[in-house]
Order: structure tokens, then C-alpha cells, then sequence
């Protein structure tokens, strides 16, 4: 026997516990896949719900008036294009798609990143897993997700979460550790709770870190759910995955276009907010 | 105008346009495509020359050699036994050798231009939303005009590499470059030094940490970038694990995915000593 016929397989045995996951925690799962998937149906139901021409009025509409005129007219060609490029449907689920799984990412990371900015410990156990979250190729994180939850959309926003947490916790501690100690000494001395400390002085110091988190979290995931196109995730990195395996090079371009104004589309809008925020109150 | 009418169109157009493209320009992509997979074959081939313990070992003792970590040396020479143990050696080397290829062009590419984008404003205005646009858009969309010129295969996935590596060490050179203390620049231009001398002698040291720091990012980019172009057929682990999750083969793909994770965390610890050391030396020097 030689050295290159000895093989040792981890896989092998790991994959026996997945089955055994699979078997005993079935319930849990399927919980979490039907969360999602109601979740995800409503905000596509909702986008979906007015015809493209009335949607792309109502939210240019309200970004001209919440951001800029600017603004508004980068999102009134950005959703035209979607519509125009015969992807709207689409487009609207690969948005949905980033929204549920921005939010959740949003509603873990913060929360932690506050404890972390808190606690010391805490940030110094995050640090290293955090480094290598960010290290390993996105794909990776597909393997587990679709192990659990089998092909669709589902892994493909559970991928998409982990993928979409290490940036805004990141920048969540790195803003609440930023805030001026006057001011937190101010707040204690003029006797405020802490309650009202961390809403009425940390939130609004850390507001514009936050907003550049949101912003990375947004696009990492928009990346990542593109890509979880390859898992069966539908929108539009279906149609990029088709173009690419069946060597449609004209629906591939088109979707990857698509993407490019769907990308632009959340990048300036989010950006927007953050601009809009800092000159408001300048910290 | 109805989205129908202007999606066959469009269609019809792009695949009219790839269609004179291939038939008028064949040559040059043949040649291109020749060019990128001889340079990737040069490089597998220089990782495969010795058997895997040989390497391993060879991999080890660079680690040593760069971090001075003895458990961190022994650690990825045993990593990396485990990848031989998985059976995915030669894709592993293939990886690494796709990875390294990429970059290098990266940085053939990116440095210079990233240096004078740090010596003139104007260049620097043109590139900037270039760069932007790049780091912006989602890396899977970059494979699409890559194989629709190339074709499936290796070129495919360097070129598509390529585009995700270039942005980082462009930048991160360009900044260095352009923020050398000026009293240094001053002092040069005192003593009478030449342009070349003040840019090598000057600029070039202090923008070093800096250079590092993008050459290390890109070599990342360029590594999560090769793993997604498995989708194309560059080979490699990225494709093993394509195929395991379309076929559910869940024992191999978590082969691979424990391979790349691997692979990451050498690459990544071996590049960022490397800026560690030139940092200390960039200290050393003033």
C-alpha cells in the first residue's frame, strides 16, 4: 500500500449526521423554510401587486421626495430598465429576495454588535470568526445552507444571512464604540436612563457607520443572491445561470444588465440615505 | 415600446454581434485564450512537478519562512495533507495555481496604473467611478462576457478573475502613491534627486504598506472569484463543488468546502504576513 491509496473522507462521516439533522429536526426546519417563505411571498406579493408602470411612478415618487429629485430620476431609468428588459418580475423577486434576507441578517447583527461594543470579550471572540467569514468564498457558505433546506429559494436566503452579518455587525460595534465619551459622560451626568442614552445619544452618533453598514450588507447580499441563482433561488441569477449553462449569451447579458441597474438601484438608494442623514445633522 | 419586443431584440442584436464577433475575431480570442490557459498550465505545472507530501512540505516551510509561527507552518503543511487524504490534490493545486495566475495579472496591470493614478489627479478623477462600478456589481455577472467570448473553460474564469482582482491593488497603489509625505518630496527636491530617483527612492517605500495591503486583497477577491468560476469549468475546487450540489452529493461537497476553507485561511495568514514584514521594514527605513 502506498501512500497516495490511503484516503480519509470527513464528508463521509459528516454526511450521516446531516441525514440524521435532517430526520430528527425535520419540524424545525421546515418551520424555518415556511417563515421564509411567507414571509418572502409577501413582499413579492406587495411588489408585484401594482402593474410595473404604477410601481415604478410610486417609487420614484417617494424617493424624489424622501432622498432627492436626483435620486428619484437614477431610480425611475433603473426600474424602466428592469421593466424594459422583460425581467420585471424577476428583478422584483431577486429585490424581495435581498430585502428578507437583509433584514434578517440586520435584526441579528445589530442587536450582537451593540453587546459587542459593550462587552470586550465578546468583540474579542467575534474578531477571528468574523475574519474568516469574510475570507472564505461566498459558494462555501451555499454547501450548508443547501444540505438543510434542499434546492430553492430557502437556502439560498440562509446563505444569503450568514454572508450578509459579518459586515453590519462589524460596523455596528465599530459605530457604537466611536461615540464621543463626553457625550455619554454628559448623558450620565444630567442623569438620563440608559435606555434614553443609547436612543437619544449613541443611536443618532452611530447613525451614519450604521448606514454605510446597511449599505455593505445590501450589496454583499445582492451578490450573494445572485450567485445562490445556481441553488435554484430564482430572480434574476436564475436567468444569469440559464444564459451562462445553456450559452444564451443574449438573456444572459440582459439579466446581467438587469442586475448592474437592480445594483445601482439599491447602492444610490441606500447611499442616498446616508448622505441626506449626514448633512441633516452633522456629527 | 412592449419589454417583449425589446427582449428579442435585444437578443437577437448581442447574439448577432457575438456571432461577427467570433466569426471576424477568432483569431485574436483563439490567441488570448491560448496565451491565458498556456500561462495557468505553466504555473499548474510548476505546483504539481513534486507529489503532494514534497509540497506540502515545501508549503509548510514558506509558512515558517514568512510568519515565523512554527504551529501555524505545521498546521497548513498538515491541512494540506488532508486535502491530498480527501483525494482533491490536483484540484487543490489547480485552485492555487488559477488563484495565483489571476493575480499576477492583476497586479501587472493594477500597479501601474495604480501608480499613475497617483500621480495625476485626472486619472485618478476617470477611474475612480470605474472602480466604483466594478466593486459595486455582483462578481457573478463578470463570467458573462468573459464566456461569451471565450467560451467554457479556463481562459474564461482568469479573465473573469481578472476583472475582481484589478480594483483593490489599482486603488490601494494609486492611494499609497499619492500620499507620500511632502516634506520627504520637499527634502528630494532640495538635494537635487531625479524624477526616477524621487519616485523610487521616495515615493515608491512609503507607498509600499499600502501596495501590500491591495496585492493582499486582490490575491482574496481573486480567490472567492475562482471559486465561483467553477461554474464555467475552470477546474479546480470551485467545479467539484458545482458538480456535488447539483447532484447532492453532500460527502463531496463538504470535501471541498473543507478544502477551500484551507486553502483561504494559508493564503490569507501567508499574504498578510507579508505586509506585516514590509511594514516593519518601512519603519525600519526612517
Amino acid at each position: 500500500m502506498t501512500l497516495t491509496d490511503i484516503t480519509f473522507s470527513p464528508g463521509s462521516y459528516l454526511a450521516p449526521a446531516v441525514d440524521w439533522l435532517n430526520a430528527n429536526l425535520h419540524p424545525l426546519f421546515a418551520a424555518i423554510s415556511r417563515f421564509i417563505e411567507a414571509a418572502l411571498g409577501g413582499i413579492e406579493g406587495g411588489l408585484l401587486a401594482l402593474p410595473a408602470w404604477a410601481m415604478i411612478v410610486l417609487i420614484t415618487g417617494l424617493t424624489a421626495l424622501f432622498i432627492s429629485r436626483r435620486a428619484g430620476l437614477l431610480a425611475a431609468c433603473m426600474l424602466g430598465f428592469c421593466w424594459i428588459s422583460g425581467f420585471w418580475s424577476a428583478s422584483m423577486q431577486t429585490i424581495a429576495l435581498v430585502s428578507v434576507s437583509v433584514l434578517i441578517s440586520v435584526a441579528i447583527a445589530f442587536p450582537l454588535g451593540i453587546v459587542a461594543a459593550r462587552v470586550k470579550r465578546l468583540e474579542a471572540i467575534l474578531g477571528p470568526v468574523l475574519n474568516v467569514m469574510q475570507t472564505v468564498p461566498p459558494w462555501v457558505y451555499l454547501i450548508p445552507a443547501v444540505m438543510v433546506f434542499s434546492l430553492g429559494k430557502v437556502p439560498a436566503i440562509i446563505a444569503t444571512i450568514i454572508y450578509g452579518i459579518p459586515p453590519m455587525l462589524r460596523l455596528t460595534t465599530l459605530a457604537f464604540n466611536q461615540v464621543p465619551k463626553d457625550l455619554l459622560e454628559l448623558g450620565q451626568a444630567t442623569g438620563a436612563k440608559p435606555r434614553t442614552i443609547l436612543l437619544k445619544i449613541e443611536l443618532p452618533c452611530a447613525m451614519p457607520t450604521l448606514l454605510v453598514g446597511l449599505n455593505q450588507c445590501i450589496l454583499l447580499s445582492l451578490a450573494m443572491v445572485v450567485l445562490a441563482g445556481l441553488v435554484g433561488a430564482g430572480g434574476l441569477g436564475a436567468e444569469v445561470t440559464r444564459g451562462l449553462t445553456r450559452m444564451e449569451m443574449g438573456l444572459g447579458l440582459r439579466a446581467g444588465l438587469t442586475i448592474v441597474a437592480v445594483a445601482l438601484l439599491l447602492d444610490r438608494l441606500s447611499r442616498g440615505a446616508l448622505e441626506k442623514r449626514t448633512a441633516r445633522n452633522p456629527v | 415600446m412592449n419589454p417583449d419586443d425589446f427582449a428579442d431584440a435585444f437578443d437577437a442584436r448581442v447574439d448577432g454581434a457575438l456571432e461577427w464577433l467570433s466569426d471576424h475575431g477568432a483569431a485574436v480570442f483563439d490567441l488570448f485564450d491560448e496565451m491565458l490557459k498556456g500561462l495557468y498550465q505553466a504555473v499548474y505545472w510548476l505546483f504539481s512537478l513534486a507529489p503532494f507530501p514534497v509540497m506540502a512540505l515545501l508549503i509548510g516551510l514558506l509558512a515558517w519562512y514568512l510568519t515565523r509561527q512554527l504551529r501555524f507552518a505545521i498546521g497548513a503543511a498538515l491541512a494540506l495533507g488532508l486535502c491530498a487524504l480527501m483525494g482533491l490534490w490536483s484540484e487543490t493545486m489547480s485552485t492555487l495555481a488559477l488563484v495565483l495566475t489571476a493575480t499576477i495579472q492583476a497586479l501587472v496591470v493594477g500597479i501601474p496604473l495604480g501608480v499613475a493614478a497617483g500621480l495625476s489627479e485626472t486619472l485618478k478623477r476617470i477611474f475612480e467611478p470605474v472602480l466604483d462600478l466594478i466593486q459595486t456589481l455582483p462578481p457573478y455577472i463578470y463570467l458573462l462576457p468573459a464566456i461569451a467570448l471565450l467560451g467554457y473553460g479556463t481562459a474564461t474564469a482568469l479573465v473573469a478573475t481578472f476583472i475582481v482582482a484589478v480594483p483593490p491593488v489599482l486603488r490601494l497603489t494609486a492611494l499609497g502613491i499619492s500620499m507620500t509625505p511632502k516634506v520627504f518630496l520637499e527634502l528630494g527636491h532640495a538635494s537635487g534627486t531625479s524624477a526616477w530617483q524621487q519616485f523610487f527612492k521616495i515615493r515608491l517605500p512609503f507607498a509600499l504598506p499600502s501596495i501590500m495591503t491591495g496585492v493582499n486583497q486582490s490575491l482574496m477577491m481573486a480567490f472567492g472569484m475562482v471559486v465561483i468560476a467553477g461554474i464555467v469549468g475552470s477546474g479546480g475546487l470551485g467545479e467539484v463543488i458545482y458538480g456535488a450540489i447539483r447532484t447532492l452529493d453532500i460527502a463531496r461537497s463538504i470535501n471541498a468546502a473543507i478544502a477551500i476553507v484551507i486553502l483561504t485561511l494559508i493564503l490569507d495568514r501567508l499574504a498578510q504576513s507579508t505586509t506585516r514584514t514590509t511594514r516593519r521594514v518601512g519603519h525600519d527605513t526612517h
